[in-house]
């Protein structure tokens, strides 16, 4: 018996998997792309576009995938994967790039002045306990807020408690630190918004000023007045009401809209249950009722 | 004295709408003679409009009362119905309850109508419903607010509360003075 034959019948039934090209592709196999550079040939594609375009795409993937079969590979319990090398083609973002930070105003200074970032470890040994800890936070080294003694300074006020004043002026520092980082926000969300900060600041405390001035109980009428200081004129909208004597017939329109309108509100919200069930039991015992009759009028 | 704005009106009509339901349509348009509802020092007054056009002659500190007086805005902006608004709510009522003569006086002491002093009640009253209070012989008396629907009345004992005191016309004696 002669196979080939029939070998040949099938794979005359597909194409080779050689494709002969001109200039060879470029190939960038991470991303899995073949880049053709060989002429188009006008007379075809002007002739038989599509079937053109289709040989095309088909002899450009047939290399593409004859490389990527060419790669080592690697198997797995899922099946067999080609190892892509790195791609070699730079993408473009598909997002802007992001903005840069405003700097805050300690950053703007250190640029100014050309003080460096210097990294820090954040463990640092601590004597006393002749350990390393944390440098801030919880159980921090070199912790002087519960020293057993403190030393009254030659200048202090005797009677002045110094564990006291070490927790003010902490606190103080800390309270200090967040009115800057607030600071820092509040001007960064002004710059953002195309506003000068400065102005914004001035705009914020006039505000202040105008509502702190109209919060006592007179309106700030009797309020004792500071040496020249400004007067501000305070506007504020009325209460507007309609005149007493309007139109009657268009006040009773108004006032039956609003009827209407409370009417309608009330009818959606009110169910009375017991009424319904009622009505639903009458209906069926007066279907019973009406078969009843019925059957003695066929009679 | 004023016309009530748009909110004050629509917390007012809710009110209203408790007691006589739709017919507030009938209060606000009259056949007889336009009608107003005007506001003076937190009471709502339903005046007719000649005499509101004549009283606006008058000023706003020397006015004491002018129509029917219908209830008052509390300054949480809640409004509450007084006894002088009984008539037009009698004769609109939409859900009534007759008590009998041994309850009348008990009632007009300000005491809640209790089950052994019901004489009738309309059908189908719902729970927490404003109804208007009458005598045996139809008279009004007053108004309150169901404590219990008509069904679940029934199978109370005759000590336990029917409908709730809220007025009662007692109160043009006892409130004398601060009724207008």
């Amino acid at each position: 018996m002669d196979v080939t034959e029939q070998l040949q019948a099938l794979k005359d039934k597909y194409k080779s998997v050689e494709v002969e090209v001109p200039v060879p592709f470029e190939f960038d196999l991470g991303n899995l792309t073949a880049f053709d550079s060989n002429g188009l040939d006008e007379r075809r594609i002007k002739n038989e576009t599509n079937n053109y375009l289709k040989d095309l795409a088909r002899d450009g993937t047939q290399l593409l995938l004859n490389q990527i079969f060419a790669l080592p590979t690697k198997s797995s319990t899922d099946g067999v994967f080609a190892e892509l090398p790195e791609p070699t083609t730079v993408l473009p973002r598909a997002k802007p790039l992001p903005k840069p930070k405003l700097q805050t105003r300690w950053e703007k200074f250190a640029k100014a002045k050309g003080i460096q970032k210097r990294k820090k470890g954040r463990m640092v040994y601590d004597e006393q306990a002749d350990d390393y800890k944390p440098r801030w936070g919880y159980n921090r080294a070199n912790d002087n807020q519960d020293d057993w003694i403190i030393e009254v300074p030659d200048t202090a006020d005797p009677m002045e408690d110094q564990y006291e004043k070490r927790r003010d002026e902490k606190k103080e520092r800390v309270e200090k630190n967040k009115k800057q980082a607030r600071r820092n926000l509040e001007e960064r969300s002004a710059v953002e918004a195309g506003k000068n900060p400065k102005e914004v600041r001035k705009a914020q405390l006039e505000k202040a000023i105008v509502e702190s001035k109209t919060s006592t109980a007179s309106l700030g009428r009797f309020d004792k007045k500071l040496q020249n200081e400004d007067v501000v004129k305070i506007k504020r909208s009325k209460r507007k009401f309609e005149a007493t004597t309007i139109d009657a017939s268009k006040e009773a329109e108004s006032a039956m809209n609003i009827a209407k309108k409370v009417l309608k509100a009330g009818d959606s919200k009110v169910i009375n249950v017991s009424k319904a069930v009622k009505q639903v039991a009458g209906q069926a015992s007066a279907e019973m009722l009406g078969h009843k009759g019925k059957k003695r009028k066929s009679k | 004295m004023r016309p009530l704005t748009e909110e004050e009106t629509k917390i007012f009509f809710e009110k209203l709408s408790k007691y006589i339901g739709r017919n507030i349509v009938h209060l606000v348009d009259r056949q007889d003679e336009p009608y107003c509802f005007r506001l003076h020092r937190d009471r709502v007054y339903y005046v007719s409009e000649a005499i509101m056009r004549r009283s606006v002659s008058i000023g706003r500190d020397n006015l004491l009362s002018l129509g029917v007086c219908f209830g008052k805005f509390t300054k949480t902006l809640k409004f509450r119905l007084h006894i002088t608004a009984l008539d037009y709510l009698a004769q609109y009522a939409k859900y009534k309850v007759w008590v009998k003569p041994n309850g009348e006086m008990p009632f007009l002491y300000g005491n809640h109508i209790l089950k052994a002093h019901l004489g009738r009640i309309t059908e189908d009253t719902p729970e927490h419903q404003g109804v208007i209070i009458y005598s045996m012989s139809d008279v009004p008396l007053g108004f309150g607010v169901t404590a219990r629907s008509t069904g679940d009345a029934r199978k109370l004992d005759p000590t336990a509360i029917i409908v709730f005191h809220q007025a009662d016309v007692g109160e043009f004696l006892r409130d004398e003075d601060s009724l207008t």
